[in-house]
């Protein structure tokens, strides 16, 4: 029998996978934006170390986290009929790019792999984070994406 | 192995930035630097190429890391076997680094100690090879005063007893003084000289960076030359500012002390040209704040104007990124006239550049103690077909023959470079 929610294909027990790998791509970039802050106010090495390795980690969850909303994203007609899941998809691809050219500029030496060009990457990373963790919530919590039909008690 | 070369400025002719007044492009600051790292293929027989009136011959194979030479007052040759202590990764960068740095060097196992070879039929060959001195932490400079052998491990100078024609030092070192050395310990090479009155001895001690990416705090006593004294084993910054300094060598005519100067990465293909320099007292020669002067760097935060408006500008570019690690002025005779008095410089080369820069020896004329013409090369060959390297140069040193010999850490070899019999 079909759901009546849009489904989630690429679950793990009928839990959607990328739901669960989200997070520390979240974390990771949010983290980012703080530890470039503090490298930029003070100037202290470690800081910005911080920040490569999160990136580092950050970017690879997020690639594993595109992968599984991807899937969802194409194996759901009723998934692609909705506009916060464009909205998602696209700003988080987005996030990924900017990131991905973020950790090269992070892997410059000293002063210059943060401030400016990195510093403000990690803040418009941050900025569409807002967005597309806005919009992903609107299609979990208003069109139940991946959420499993309430059964009878 | 080219790793994406397409963003960035195209290098241009190293010849217009050898001599007193390097071109200095705009600073180019990449997304991605251009890592051109050559493939390590060995000698198998080959050997370098030498200019005209000069012929070469292999001195030693088979050896481990072979980095310096020095040349005692009875002849023997000093060959210093040695290789670095081990990166430390402080961030993602440092895994591709640390890659690089093994897959451009000798796979050999570095020998950290150093041999001695010694010629008993006059032919200018040695017959017989024994080991100095075994067990050493990463040496690299030697020298001896009267009977004291100093050896500079990376992080001490040690003193050991020598009497002329001695093979094997049983006896244990004598610390003089503690050099700057790990956990991190980036440019770990410390390069040795003494004056000429004996007094005092001279340290390259390169700094812990690029461009100060380990923090400032790391960078303590580093990027200068350390004056000694023997008697105490007190030091002073003799002179500062110079990113990785090697080569230490006094001037024959002038008794001023020379260096060649390894400096920083990541601006560009032609920046920042290294250096042959002579040191002057209490100078201050830029880095990290700027380079050749004034020219600030835009990766150190913060800066320092009140250094920068003192620091100078070195005597003699050598080109960008060829990477000087030996140096020795020629007083010898038995090269052809036109290399007398002037200084060889031995590049390892270059990795951070599309068109390979280095690996090979070239001669800087010198007259009345300063450069006076534009480096030549002398000795070639280290690479083959643009990206294979069969050797890489790095120590220098002439024999009590007037042969000039060069240490090849990735060849494992010792070359000697004399004149062609038709010279004689």
């Amino acid at each position: 029998m079909p759901s009546i929610n849009p489904r989630s294909t690429a679950s793990l027990r009928g839990h959607p996978i990328h739901v669960m790998l989200v997070p520390v791509p979240i974390f990771c970039f949010v983290a980012t934006l703080i530890t470039d802050i503090v490298y930029w106010r003070t100037a202290a090495m470690q800081w910005a170390n911080f920040s490569a390795w999160l990136l580092v980690i950050g970017i690879l969850f997020a690639l594993l986290a595109a992968a599984a909303g991807l899937i969802d994203f194409f194996n759901e007609p009723r998934i692609r009929e909705l506009r916060p899941a464009w909205i998602h998809a696209i700003g988080n691809i987005t996030v990924l790019i900017l990131s991905i050219f973020n950790v090269m500029i992070h892997s410059r030496d000293a002063y210059t792999s943060v401030v400016p060009t990195g510093l403000i990457l990690s803040a418009i990373v941050v900025a569409i984070l807002l967005v597309t963790g806005w919009n992903g919530w609107t299609m979990v919590y208003r069109y139940r994406v991946g959420v499993r039909p309430e059964e009878p008690l | 192995m080219v790793i994406l070369t397409g963003c960035g400025p195209a290098p241009i002719d190293p010849q217009r930035q050898i001599g007193a007044d390097p071109y200095l492009p705009p600073i180019h600051q990449y997304l991605l630097p251009p890592m051109h790292t050559v493939k390590i293929v060995g000698w198998n027989g080959a050997m370098p190429s030498v200019a005209p009136g000069l012929k070469v011959q292999p001195f030693a194979t088979g050896l481990a890391n072979p980095r310096s030479l020095y040349v005692l007052p009875n002849g023997d040759v000093l060959v210093v076997e040695t290789g670095g202590p081990p990166a430390p990764v402080s961030r993602p960068k440092e895994f591709v680094m640390n890659w690089m740095e093994k897959a451009t060097h000798s796979h050999t196992k570095p020998g950290q100690r150093i041999l001695l070879f010694r010629d008993t039929n006059g032919d200018g060959l040695p017959d017989k090879r024994t080991v100095l001195l075994d067990h050493l932490h990463s040496p690299f400079g030697v020298v001896l005063v009267g009977n004291d052998l100093y050896v500079a491990d990376t992080d001490a100078v040690l003193r050991f007893p020598y009497t002329e024609g001695q093979t094997e030092i049983t006896a244990p070192g004598v610390k003089l003084c503690d050099l700057p050395g790990g956990p991190i310990d980036h440019h770990w090479t410390k390069s040795l000289t003494a004056s000429p009155n004996g007094t005092k001895l001279y340290a390259g001690v390169g700094s812990n960076s690029n461009i100060t990416e380990n923090g400032i705090e790391a960078e303590v006593d580093r990027a200068a030359i350390w004056e000694i004294d023997r008697a105490t084993g007190a030091h002073r910054e003799y002179a500062t500012g110079l990113r990785n300094p090697n080569g230490l060598q006094f001037e024959p005519e002038t008794k001023v002390l020379w260096a060649v100067i390894n400096e920083r990465d990541e601006l560009g293909p032609d920046l920042v040209p290294d250096y042959l320099t002579s040191v002057k007292d209490g100078a201050f020669y830029g880095w990290p704040y700027s380079y050749y002067g004034q020219h600030l760097d835009p990766r150190v935060h913060p800066q320092r104007p009140d250094l920068v408006a003192k620091a100078i500008a070195p005597d003699y570019a050598l080109s960008s990124h060829v990477a000087p690690l030996g140096l020795v002025f020629y007083t010898g005779t038995n090269l052809p006239a036109h290399y007398r008095g002037g200084a060889f410089v031995g590049e390892h080369g270059s990795w951070d550049r599309s068109i390979l820069n280095g690996y090979k020896i070239v001669y800087v004329p010198f007259a009345n103690g300063r450069p006076s013409g534009t480096a030549e090369e002398v000795v070639t060959g280290f690479l083959v077909d643009g990206d294979k390297a069969r050797g890489r140069p790095v120590g220098l040193a002439v024999d009590n023959q007037g042969a000039l010999l060069i240490a090849d850490d990735t060849g494992n070899s010792v070359w000697r470079i004399s004149a062609s019999s038709h010279n004689l």
